[in-house]
């Protein structure tokens, strides 16, 4: 057992925080940025221990195939300015040839460890039940691998770098300290959120001075976030345990309940962390990418993965979407489909091929399991419909007259999205695929109101009082996003209060921690669900 | 002269912090030590409810010596009266909290440290928290909001529960274990760390400012104990200069028979068990010379009634 | 830049692209019409959009998408 789990634990917010900052606002430029990078190896190593050598490793590979790729441009760039001009058409494609090759192999080194350690066993074991399935009998030994703690979100960072590198996009970093502080910055690396280079390694570098104002807001949003996943997500914890682990004793009603539960505390869980962690960020003068936008008040499934964990998103857009649909044999597709099918429909079939591939990979990378592949299916499913559906859906509400802006359809559009997420979040969190399916026919056949009818419902580890917070404190959580959602920021409005409001709010949201946080005795905290991927 | 003011505002501010815990930890704390005001640990906490000053001796560890030391035994033997303020997987810095709760109304003569929680794991983390939640109740007691009376605000603490085992908690049940010797003398020794070893020491401290003397106890355990781990408390005992007495090495003079003597195969003694480790240490506290027999004072009337209708009986599940 | 006008109103109607600078940051075109706006671009002008021009940089005003337009021609 390591000594860091979780950014939610003394160690973090009582020693190695406020450490950082007492260093960081004590000591000069020069040495701030070094007071940054030493905190975060010392967090990833009381995270995962030796395992930091992995995010050396990474750290010098990246920076390397960074400078690889940019001395082979300048050397062709050198050769250009003297070679004739008929030989420089060759000149560059033999240049992108191998900058190509490069940053293939930079990214291969990186998704090659990645798939090692994190999917080894899965497809070892895979292979085993095949070969079984065949009547042969090899049996590979299935290894037990640790995975460095963060890997998932760092390797993508790592990929990013070089690819962006390899696009122009940016310049190589000639510096490895700043690249590797890009790589490890300690707020982010157990849980993300996935930076690009060009957002955050300069700010990270400059290590700008400290604030007062910058302190107060990181803190304020540190406190927010600790609300979120002490008050709420923990305190369902125990129910979503049970529910899940133990789903053949249960009814309908009991799992349906479970599995809300499960994706209001996956929500407070990862977007209460990213508080604490930009807030973290933010008290140093870092700004780091927003990783949620209201997720919940999504219209769609599109919108919704549009707001909801944005940075993996965003990845999987600009280096799988796009690189796929605009690679030449795909790029043909939309006007060869459109003389059959019409403009509308040639563009959304064509852009199958590439959907698929961004939620193969995105189920994938949330673990080795074919329930989150299940879950990649299923959200390309839904989207793919609700592309293909959203030109009937136009004509049917014009000929009913229907307003699709007005306030009830919207709110339709709202609910409907949130039900099919927790229905994905149910085979999610579902031990298996079998298990998944399992519980899901239970809630249409097995559905009965009994358990809340004589109150056993809520003697599974949350009972009425538990119920009654976590539904309080989910109104001020969508009351503040209602509020942001018409554009107004809560936190200036905060900050044009005077000193006496201003300390009432600080202490009555230490206090409504204190008391009503789901800790001690009698309750077991939620893993940062997260760092597991 | 910035930074001044600003540490200046962050000071003022932890305090009013701790100010309003303190109010808020008045109104949190049990008014009584049972569950139904929100106690927790009640069978060890029942020392609060022991009228001031009348205990002799003070047991405080894991569940190793709340199944092995029977009070009710003692009394009958020796009448002097002992609790056992041992919970379950006890770590140091609840003993601690044990101990310096029991000090509030009792002042024993001896206190008796099982000795398996000095192995027992504990993070920095633990300890920390376990201070907070000790000096400021509102911590460990948060949970109590689902439960407030009126009484909480501004009440007196009033604990008044007592429990008539004494702490004691067995059965009578047997599940045998083994009789082959697990004491074999040997020189490697298991350490204790750090942080463990500053937690024996404070409890000495602590013990020393209230006038009592510390006692390092081994209570036999087939499972638990070895001569490794004997070896490690040994070097404690000796580091900080406490007294330190190994049962699993005087089984010729305790007797426990590990076929009838334990209800799960060597961890625990069961109530046959405990009768017998409670006999030697009688004899041991009758030869400190320092306590007097209380049978037949009308203060310790109590002590003999429940002698009288449950004789030494476990506190049973 | 009429023609560029024409088709971006073609493939994603009801914004005022002469005026709008936040095309993506904004959320107005998703990933499906900034598609729709490679290919009808591609044709249009003759010219081969790669990857790397997906930017919001680039595809974020009807103003920057025919700058990069015209550099695209060029090349």
């Amino acid at each position: 057992m390591l000594p860091l789990s979780s950014y939610f634990s003394l160690l973090y917010l009582a020693i190695l925080l406020p450490g950082t900052v007492l260093a960081y606002t004590v000591l000069p430029q020069k040495y701030r940025r070094a007071v940054l990078l030493l905190s975060s190896y010392a967090v990833f190593w009381l995270v995962s221990g030796k395992l930091l050598c992995y995010l050396l490793f990474s750290t010098i590979s990246v920076h390397h195939i960074g400078l690889w790729l940019e001395n082979t441009q300048l050397e062709a760039n050198r050769l250009l300015e003297t070679a004739p001009k008929e030989t420089r058409k060759d000149i560059r494609a033999r240049t992108q040839q191998r900058r190509k090759k490069i940053v293939a192999f930079g990214i291969a080194v990186q998704f090659g460890i990645l798939l090692a350690l994190k999917y080894g066993a899965f497809f070892i074991s895979n292979f085993n039940e095949l070969a079984d399935l065949m009547k042969v009998t090899v049996k590979l030994p299935v290894p037990s691998v640790i995975l460095p703690i963060g890997i998932s979100f760092y390797t993508m960072q790592a990929a990013s770098y070089m690819l962006d590198v390899y696009r122009e996009n940016i310049p190589a970093d000639r510096n490895l300290m700043r690249l590797a502080l890009y790589m490890s910055f300690f707020p982010q690396l157990m849980e993300g959120p996935i930076c690009r280079y060009s957002e955050t390694a300069q700010q990270l570098w400059d290590a700008p001075p400290m604030r007062w104002k910058n302190l107060m807001l990181g803190l304020q949003r540190i406190l927010w976030g600790i609300m979120k996943k002490m008050v709420v997500a923990d305190r369902l914890n125990l129910l979503i345990t049970e529910a899940f682990d133990n789903y053949v004793h249960y009814d309908g009603f009991m799992i349906a309940a479970a599995v809300v539960c499960y994706t209001v505390q996956l929500y407070m869980d990862f977007s209460g962390t990213m508080d604490l962690v930009l807030g973290s960020g933010q008290i140093f003068g870092i700004k780091l990418p927003e990783n949620f936008q209201r997720p919940f008040f999504s219209r769609t499934i599109q919108e919704f993965w549009r707001r909801w964990h944005i940075t993996l998103g965003a990845w999987f857009r600009d280096y799988v979407f796009y690189p796929i649909s605009l690679s030449a044999p795909i790029k043909k597709l939309p006007l060869l489909l459109q003389k059959r099918l019409g403009r509308t429909y040639g563009f959304i079939f064509s852009s199958i091929p590439a959907l698929f591939c961004v939620w193969l990979c995105n189920g994938l990378w949330h673990g080795a399991g074919w329930n989150f592949i299940f879950f990649g299916m299923y959200h390309f499913a839904l989207i793919l419909v609700e592309n293909i559906m959203e030109p009937p859906a136009v004509w049917l509400a014009k000929r009913l007259h229907i307003n699709r802006d007005g306030i009830l359809y919207r709110c339709m559009q709202i609910v409907r999205t949130a039900v099919l997420f927790c229905i994905g979040e149910l085979f999610f969190r579902a031990s298996s695929l079998k298990a998944g399916f399992a519980m899901f026919k239970k809630i249409f056949t097995d559905f009965t109101l009994a358990r809340v009818k004589d109150n056993t419902f809520f003697s599974h580890g949350a009972d009425k009082h538990d119920f009654l917070i976590v539904v309080v404190t989910l109104a001020l959580i969508l009351a503040v996003g209602c509020i942001q959602e018409r554009g107004v920021s809560v936190r200036q409005w905060i900050e044009k209060r005077n000193l006496a409001v201003r300390l009432s709010l600080w202490y009555l949201l230490i206090l409504f921690i204190v008391i009503f946080g789901a800790y001690g005795t009698g309750y077991i905290p939620v893993d940062p669900i997260y760092a597991g991927f | 002269m910035i930074y001044l003011k600003r540490t200046g505002c962050v000071m003022l501010f932890l305090l009013g912090l701790l100010v309003i815990l303190l109010a808020a930890s008045a109104i949190f704390k049990p008014k009584n030590n049972i569950p139904s005001a929100g106690m927790e640990e009640t069978l060890a906490n029942g020392i609060l409810g022991e009228p001031e000053n009348t205990i002799d001796v003070l047991i405080i560890g894991d569940s190793e010596s709340r199944c092995a030391i029977c009070p009710m035994q003692i009394w009958k033997e020796t009448g002097f009266t002992t609790y056992v303020c041992a919970t379950a997987a006890q770590k140091l810095s609840y003993s601690y909290t044990m101990l310096d709760r029991a000090f509030q109304r009792q002042k024993p003569k001896i206190v008796i440290l099982e000795t398996l929680a000095i192995f027992r794991e504990m993070s920095l983390e633990d300890a920390v928290k376990e201070i907070l939640y000790h000096r400021l109740p509102v911590l460990r007691y948060h949970d109590r909001w689902k439960c407030l009376h009126a009484n909480d605000f501004g009440g007196a603490v009033l604990p008044v529960w007592t429990n008539d085992s004494k702490g004691y908690w067995n059965t009578k049940k047997v599940d045998p274990g083994s009789n082959e010797p697990y004491m074999g003398a040997m020189d490697n020794k298991s350490s204790v760390s750090l942080l463990n070893r500053r937690y024996v020491r404070a409890i000495k401290t602590l013990c020393e400012k209230n006038g009592s003397r510390l006692l390092l106890l081994s209570t036999p355990s087939t499972i638990n104990w070895n001569y490794a781990l004997h070896n490690g408390i040994q070097a404690v005992a000796e580091e900080l200069g406490i007294e330190y007495i190994d049962m699993n090495l005087m089984n010729d003079r305790i007797k426990i028979d590990w076929s009838r003597d334990t209800f799960d195969k060597g961890d625990h003694l069961n109530h046959s068990g405990a009768v017998k480790l409670s006999l030697v240490l009688s004899e041991y506290l009758q030869e400190q010379g320092i306590f007097k027999d209380h049978r037949g004072d009308q203060a310790y009337a109590k002590w003999e009634d429940i002698l009288k209708n449950r004789g030494t009986e476990p506190e049973e599940e | 830049m009429k023609q560029l006008i024409e088709i971006l109103e073609d493939v994603n109607p009801g914004v005022d692209y002469n005026t709008c600078t936040d095309l993506v940051d904004g959320g107005y075109l998703n990933s499906l019409s900034i598609l729709a706006i490679v290919a009808e671009l591609e044709e249009a002008f003759d010219i081969v959009i790669s990857t790397v021009e997906v930017t919001p940089k680039n595809f974020n005003s009807a103003q920057s998408l025919w700058e990069m337009v015209l550099r695209l021609k060029e090349e």
